[in-house]
């Protein structure tokens, strides 16, 4: 199968190759192969003209691996700009495994981008899947290997919703294809799909599996999961399920709850995962309500938050890197001894805010002011009350108790941060501000038409950030007593998720059990007596059949060596008789049969 | 500890003047919102000067305190009781 056709080097190409090669590659020189795949794909998808590339049949169909259009453009763009700045960010990592799974995960995420069937999705969507578990367990501590199970399991499930949903649609209409449903002709198997992709989106309450996973993954291997997983799935339920009313809600929910859940977390990777899920209901909700403009804001915000939240979880894995921890309360006090992984990390916490200046203030406040323009106002307000507990809790509680909080800490023991990941981070920061200031930057690549573009800088929207922001800081220090971190475990539907699983095991294990219990009882009543008396058998079998064939053979063999010694006594006279009485044998026998 | 190190520490040692410019940053935007309204109320009570200020704090202060003294307490375990890092 060739993913190359008519003049499209698919960016998935070059990650699969990497990761097939990388094992057999000698010494050190290896890692600067590591930004080729991004590179290629950056060149790729800015050179490519939209259209359908790469038809190839597997498995009795008719696959389509290159639908390029704006919609798919725009999320590879951001996509090979990410891998680009994860891989610098990496580049120190000696584990070639980290490396080989975050090409296969990354290229997955491109397979799914620009897959144009469901059945190509599918693959690549398992792709993801084991890539990114993978990254979990490479933390290689019992934590993660846990967490990785729970989250291969869960994504197993969420697969399966998929699969179920496709098959049901082929046996159905007749097809894979992979196109828009009219929210009003949705049938079960559409739904099934849908809740696919909402697993992958973490829509609440589907979303535990995110808190759980992330922050246990690897330092490099968690920023390239909070670049793709819930952003492949934004994309896919922008191409196929927009409109559909119960994401506008759905999403809405998620942009709420994330917040309230990173109000109270301790783990500094933890609330940005709970960051994820309120930023993903962004999207979800721009999605939902349908409209050009919030379909817009909800790519636009795909795009931004891809590089913020990478710069947020690069500057949370400095941290992890060189004090061992991202738990606040045990950090604090040590802005001193890591300035410029503060101040870049405060460029993307500032961008996550919707702060003026910074990317997340053209992005933002487009899918709000969508939703207010659609009339949506509970959901708008919703969004906005989303946007105050962002700058609480990642705009100022994170790096506030991780930096500052305490007095100097003069004590803690610091690794040194590699080079590359500061790099790595000053280009991610570079984007964010370069978007913010130049908002055509992003919105010129925008996939759908309007009559006129949203217009972020104007002096009210201006004024109206900076309010909100201002007295929710004002907020935080008002209750800054209150919101300080503690080290406990807060319940969410993951609780549910352990019951189930429990339940589950019990249902299966306990009528097992009980099976067992059964066949013990029958074996010892009747296959034990059986077998005794089998026993006794063979024992008879072995003494009179066995026994007494080798042993007769033996004792014949003896005998016959005995009387073959006697007859051996050297003297001629005796051969000579015996010659003559078994000529005579023989002569006499042949006499008689003839 | 780096230049920049050193001048943060400065920043640190200087919260009092920095929590003033701060309020009178807050005052200037809300003497502001008298002279700047949106071009149309999208959410009718927003084109009051003031409306954003306090949805900012009240909303703030609201999330914080029902967080953190209401759910939490409710909803926390001990910091093992998952076997993760929490």
């Amino acid at each position: 199968m060739s993913a190359i056709a008519s003049g499209f080097i698919h960016p998935a190409l070059g990650f699969f190759a990497l990761a097939l090669i990388l094992p057999f590659l000698p010494g050190k020189a290896w890692k600067w192969l590591l930004l080729m795949p991004p590179v290629v794909a950056i060149w790729s998808v800015m050179t490519i003209d939209p259209g359908m590339y790469g038809q190839v049949s597997y498995l009795g169909q008719t696959l389509l691996l290159g639908r390029v259009d704006k919609l798919s453009l725009i999320f590879a763009q951001v996509f090979a700009v990410m891998s680009l700045i994860g891989m610098i960010y990496a580049l120190h990592v000696e584990d070639k495994l980290q490396h080989i799974m975050a090409c296969v995960y990354v290229g997955g995420a491109f397979g799914c981008t620009f897959a144009g069937d469901y059945l190509t999705l599918f693959i690549f969507w398992e792709f993801m899947s084991v890539g990114s578990t993978f990254l979990i367990w490479l933390a290689r501590n019992p934590v993660s290997t846990k967490a990785g199970f729970r989250y291969f399991m869960y994504h197993t499930i969420g697969g399966l919703f998929l699969l179920i949903g496709l098959l049901m649609r082929y046996k159905a209409i007749g097809t894979f294809a992979f196109d828009h449903v009219e929210p009003t002709n949705m049938m079960l198997y559409d739904w099934m799909i849908l809740l696919g992709f909402c697993v992958n989106a973490a829509v609440v309450p589907l979303h535990a599996w995110l808190p759980d996973a992330y922050p246990e993954g690897t330092v490099t291997g968690s920023v390239f999961m909070c670049a793709y997983t819930t952003k492949t799935a934004v994309y896919v339920l922008l191409r196929g399920f927009h409109g559909v009313e119960a994401l506008a809600i759905a999403g809405t929910v998620m942009a709420v709850y994330g917040v309230l859940y990173a109000c109270i977390e301790n783990n500094a990777r933890r609330i940005l995962s709970y960051h994820i899920v309120s930023q993903v209901g962004y999207m979800v909700a721009g999605i939902g309500i349908g409209t050009a403009m919030t379909m817009n804001g909800a790519v636009a915000h795909a795009y931004a938050h891809i590089l913020y939240k990478g710069l947020l979880f690069m500057g949370t894995g400095c941290l992890l890197y060189a004090a061992g921890t991202t738990k606040l309360d045990q950090l604090g006090g040590l802005v001193h001894r890591l300035p410029w992984v503060m101040v870049l990390y405060m460029v993307a916490a500032l961008s996550i805010s919707g702060m003026p200046l910074f990317n997340g203030f053209i992005s933002k406040t487009m899918t709000i002011a969508g939703a207010a323009e659609a009339h949506r106002t509970w959901l708008a307000i919703g969004l906005e009350v989303a946007a105050v507990g962002t700058f609480l809790s990642v705009g100022i509680k994170l790096p506030y108790f991780a930096f500052w909080g305490k007095p100097a800490n003069n004590t803690m023991k610091l690794k040194p941060i590699p080079l590359n990941m500061y790099v790595a981070m000053a280009i991610g920061a570079g984007l964010c501000i370069a978007q913010g200031l130049y908002p055509n930057m992003l919105y010129r690549y925008l996939p759908f038409a309007v009559e006129e573009m949203y217009q972020p800088w104007t002096t009210w929207h201006v004024l109206q950030a900076l309010l909100l922001l201002g007295f929710s800081g004002l907020a935080f220090y008002i209750t800054r007593d209150i919101i300080t971190p503690h080290a406990k475990t807060n319940l969410d539907f993951d609780f549910f998720y352990r019951l189930i699983g429990r339940g589950a095991l019990a249902l299966v294990s306990k009528p097992l059990a009980w099976i067992d219990d059964r066949w013990t009882e029958a074996y010892r009543a009747v296959g034990l007596a059986g077998l005794l008396t089998l026993a006794r058998g063979t024992v008879w079998f072995d003494t009179k059949g066995i026994d007494t064939v080798v042993d007769g053979s033996a004792y014949t063999v003896q005998n016959v060596g005995v009387l073959g010694a006697k007859v051996q006594s050297g003297r001629l006279q005796d051969y000579l008789g015996l010659a003559a009485a078994l000529a005579l044998g023989i002569f006499a026998l042949v006499w008689y049969l003839a | 500890m780096s230049l920049f190190g050193m001048l943060l520490n400065a920043l640190r040692a200087r919260s009092g003047v920095i929590a003033i410019l701060f309020f009178l940053g807050l005052t200037g935007l809300v003497l502001a919102n008298v002279f700047l309204r949106p071009p149309e109320a999208e959410y009718v009570f927003d084109v009051y000067p003031g409306f954003w200020a306090l949805f900012g704090l009240v909303g703030g202060l609201a999330m914080v305190i029902i967080m953190k003294k209401i759910i939490q307490p409710m909803i926390s375990r001990g910091d093992a009781y998952y076997e993760r890092n929490s």
